[in-house]
């Protein structure tokens, strides 16, 4: 196994003002018009400060009121300083830290959190045993991890990984970190929203875990280009990185098809650099699922999913992760069950999309070996830095991030029986109309009508399975309709504040049209299940 | 000081990768690779000829102009030689199977090279051999593709012009390689006034945007020079393939017949009942290509092909 105490990052702390100013210089160089740069700027966070009371807010609106008016009197070297203030000021926001013995804490300290609030008699135990707090064994049943771990290993030794996962939760970088640490990868550096960093615990790991800062209320091009340029300096530098390249947690709870990629993107901005300075250094992608049995925050995330101005919340700051009771109520849920959360590594691609094997080496769709280097020549035979052909990468490895998303997605009970009575509910509202459908209340359906329903459901997930499309949850592939429905209702019984579905004397009741459609959105993107957009082919009558 | 101009490598000794070696020769007096079994080594005055693919791993622009039938076994020999470096192009007007899968697909598959794109447009393999001046569109998605074939390319006789849309470059180069035939059979019938014959035209392009769309093609790549441009050429371009092929159907020769008198391997013929058939399972109107259809298929009769036809043009 790799030493994990060599990864780069265990040396961040001595090379954070380095990486900083690299990040401030090379900003302000490939800046071809600081004048346009900070009057979009200026436009733009004018736009975002005006109207709010926050002394603070209106300190900075009069500072860029300010900075407007003067812009065009200043002369070019005024506006290359302004500019060099501001990308300072951002750089330093979002360049994170990392304390190694936080982060041997907190290793020791998550397993032992989560075993608590599982298994509160467990810390009672471990007064005459304190080692067993410490076991990450404890988790390894409740969180599994699955997929290639050696490959990446290797991987990890000969260049840097950027792990690219689904995104459904706010404990998905907790979860996603504990999957690294249990698989004995080294420790990635990631973005993590600034809203995240308001919550002081959650805030005083993030800071000293290698997390980065970012604010997604900045929409200008000053700050996106700061952003892209610091990631781009970690990779160069061999930081393992991850990204959540959905952007924000799927509302919907379907697996992302529509990635945001100006961060993927600076996988390829990096290595072409490092081959420029002619110290290749190879970037590895990792797209990785994270599979909950339940999700924390359904309720608010499919709710918002479902308003119309939905969309336009990109930041939620009072869902069920925000709320200490209903992460441990949830925790406790989840963690009472075996492998109630799963997460896969997938095949790992480089920056280009293509396989690539444990040496490292980059195979084309046909299994030959290529040279990645050569995708970045220009017709000349040279290196050459070029945005748009850059780009026109990162869209094509975004469409393969996507198609592993969908690949190692693990569809659980919950998913399946929410998928089958959906189609139930459906069939009751006689209509694909998603909001029709979703109007239909406490419908109580035949038990047996129901296993029947989840039967053909899961038979579908089976047949994708055989053809490599997508994972079917450990335990799932042999048993009843009727065991199907019982596992699902008790994951879902307990935790969600109105139930799913509930038993009745005469059948099922389905209680929450909405969470079902939250839960079967999951086999969306696998062209199963409920699709509002699609029409009703190859349905059950 | 100017780069030199690439080497450009062309596979395909048929009259179109003839005449795309002769115009990247003429227009920057580029180094050209040929690979054909129809000519020998020295017959064709500044183009070296090969006879297998080892050479084009030095050829960093490559256009491929074979039929699209062998495009897949070709493609597959040639990456074996190909890295990530090279740019490949093709001139190929045919979609693939019945999922309609275009060559740069096929391309993507079958070899390593990423930095795919496609001619399309009215430019006839004539006008490149003769150097009359004309006009040819490039495709891709990567910008470095469409400024090399630019730069290759381009002269005073040959106008190169860009788009993004590979997808929709590819469909309307297909797409109108069978109005092509369409065209041919209604212009040489006493009975299609130039009226019904716009008609006719316009209602047909507008169908035939409404499938590419379906592939993910833009209209305004169909409606553009590669798409209604190469369509309006046709109509000037006697001696085009499918136009040959549409005029023999249209005066009661057989399909066989048409072929043959056509010359050279029409991808219409096969293509337009796929294309019929891929617009019926994806819901989207497909009367001209289907009346097309049954016209190659010898199923209708010229008067019966053209009152439905024409009951379609003055519909709506």
């Amino acid at each position: 196994m790799a030493n994990k105490r060599a990864a780069p990052i265990f040396r961040f702390n001595d090379q954070r003002a380095r990486l900083v100013r690299r990040t401030v210089d090379r900003v302000c160089e490939d800046m071809d018009n600081p004048l346009l740069a900070l009057n979009d700027a200026a436009y733009h966070e004018t736009r975002r400060l005006d109207g709010s009371k926050r002394a603070k807010d209106q300190e900075r609106l009069e500072r860029w009121k300010g900075l407007a008016r003067r812009l065009g009197k200043m002369t070019q070297g005024e506006r290359e300083l302004a500019l060099r203030e501001l990308v300072t000021e951002y750089a330093e926001d979002i360049a994170g830290n990392f304390d190694p013995r936080v982060f041997s804490f907190s290793t020791r300290l998550v397993p032992t959190l989560v075993t608590g609030l599982l298994n509160p008699s467990r810390l009672v135990r471990s007064i005459s045993d304190p080692t067993s707090l410490f076991s990450i064994e404890s988790l390894r049943d409740k969180v599994r991890v699955e997929g290639d771990v050696e490959r990446l290993r290797r991987l990890a030794e000969i260049g840097t990984l950027v792990f690219v996962p689904t995104h459904s939760s706010n404990l998905d970088s907790i979860v996603f970190g504990f999957a690294i640490e249990a698989s004995g990868l080294p420790p990635a550096t990631y973005g993590a929203g600034k809203n995240l960093f308001t919550n002081p615990l959650l805030s005083f790991f993030m800071h000293n875990l290698g997390a980065y800062r970012v604010d997604r209320r900045l929409r200008h091009g000053i700050y996106k280009d700061c952003l892209k340029t610091y990631s781009t300096i970690l990779i160069e530098n061999g930081f393992h990185s991850l990204f959540f390249p959905g952007g924000t947690r799927s509302r919907s709870g379907m697996v992302e098809q529509h990635l945001k990629l100006g961060l993927v993107g600076t996988g390829i901005e990096a290595y072409t650099r490092t081959l420029l300075a002619g110290q290749e250094r190879k970037v590895f992608f990792i797209p990785s699922t994270i599979n909950y049995l339940i999700t924390l925050e359904a309720e608010t995330l499919i709710d918002d999913f479902l308003e119309a101005a939905g969309k336009a919340r990109y930041i939620i700051e009072n869902d069920e992760s925000s709320r200490v009771a209903r992460v441990a109520a949830f925790a406790r849920k989840l963690l009472g069950m075996d492998g109630s959360v799963v997460i896969r590594f997938g095949e790992p691609l480089d920056p280009f999309g293509c396989a690539v094997d444990g040496a490292g080496v980059s195979h084309d769709k046909r299994g030959r070996r290529i040279d990645t280097a050569s995708y970045v020549r220009d017709v000349h035979g040279n290196f050459a830095l070029n945005a748009a052909r850059n780009n026109q990468y990162t869209r094509e490895l975004g469409l393969e991030i996507a198609d592993g998303f969908r690949k190692e997605t693990v569809i659980m009970s919950t998913n399946i029986v929410a998928a089958a009575a959906f189609e139930l509910l459906r069939q009751a509202a006689g209509t694909q109309d998603l909001f029709s459908v979703l109007r239909v209340r406490d419908e109580i359906v035949d038990r047996d009508t129901l296993a029947r329903e989840v039967l053909r459901v899961r038979d579908q997930v089976v047949d994708l399975e055989k053809s490599g499309g997508v994972h079917l949850h450990e335990g799932l592939h042999n048993i009843s309709g009727g065991d199907l429905v019982a596992q699902a209702m008790r994951a879902f019984s307990g935790y969600h504040t109105t139930p799913v579905i509930q038993p009745r004397a005469d059948g099922v009741a389905l209680r929450d049209p909405k969470l079902l459609f939250y839960y079967q959105n999951r086999l969306t993107a696998l062209g199963l299940g409920y699709d509002p957009t699609r029409t009703a082919v190859g349905r059950a009558s | 000081m100017t780069a030199p101009a690439p080497i450009v490598g062309v596979i395909g000794g048929g009259p179109w990768g003839l005449s795309l070696a002769r115009a990247a020769r003429r227009a920057k007096q580029s180094e050209v690779v040929l690979h054909t079994r129809r000519h020998a080594d020295g017959s064709l005055p500044g183009i070296r000829i090969v006879r297998d693919f080892a050479p084009f791993a030095d050829t960093p622009l490559i256009i491929v102009a074979v039929p699209s039938p062998i495009v897949r076994s070709v493609a597959r020999d040639l990456g074996d030689h190909l890295s990530g470096r090279h740019m490949v192009v093709h001139g190929i007007r045919g979609l693939s199977g019945e999922e309609l899968h275009t060559v740069s697909q096929i391309l993507r598959e079958e070899t390593p090279a990423r930095r795919l794109g496609a001619l399309g447009g009215p430019v006839q393999a004539p006008e490149l051999h003769s150097g009359r001046a004309s006009a040819m569109v490039v495709g891709s998605a990567y910008p470095d593709v469409t400024a090399t074939v630019e730069a290759t390319m381009a002269g005073p006789w040959l106008q190169v012009k860009t788009t993004d849309d590979i997808v929709g470059l590819e469909w309307a180069s297909a797409l109108m390689g069978c109005l092509s035939v369409g065209l041919g059979y209604a212009q040489v019938r006493d009975d299609v006034s130039p009226g019904l014959l716009a008609a006719l035209v316009s209602g047909a392009v507008d169908e035939a945007v409404a499938i590419a769309k379906v592939a993910g093609a833009q209209a305004s790549t169909l409606y553009g020079l590669g798409g209604y441009g190469d369509l309006l050429a046709s109509m000037a371009l006697h001696d085009r393939p499918e136009v040959v092929v549409g005029r023999a159907l249209a005066r009661g020769a057989s399909l066989e017949e048409a072929q043959r008198e056509a010359e050279l391997r029409v991808e219409a013929v096969e293509l337009v009942p796929r294309v019929a058939r891929y617009a019926q399972l994806h819901g989207v109107a497909s009367g001209f290509f289907a009346a097309l259809a049954d016209i190659l298929m010898g199923e209708t009769s010229p008067e019966a092909a053209l009152a439905r036809l024409f009951g379609m043009s003055t519909r709506g």
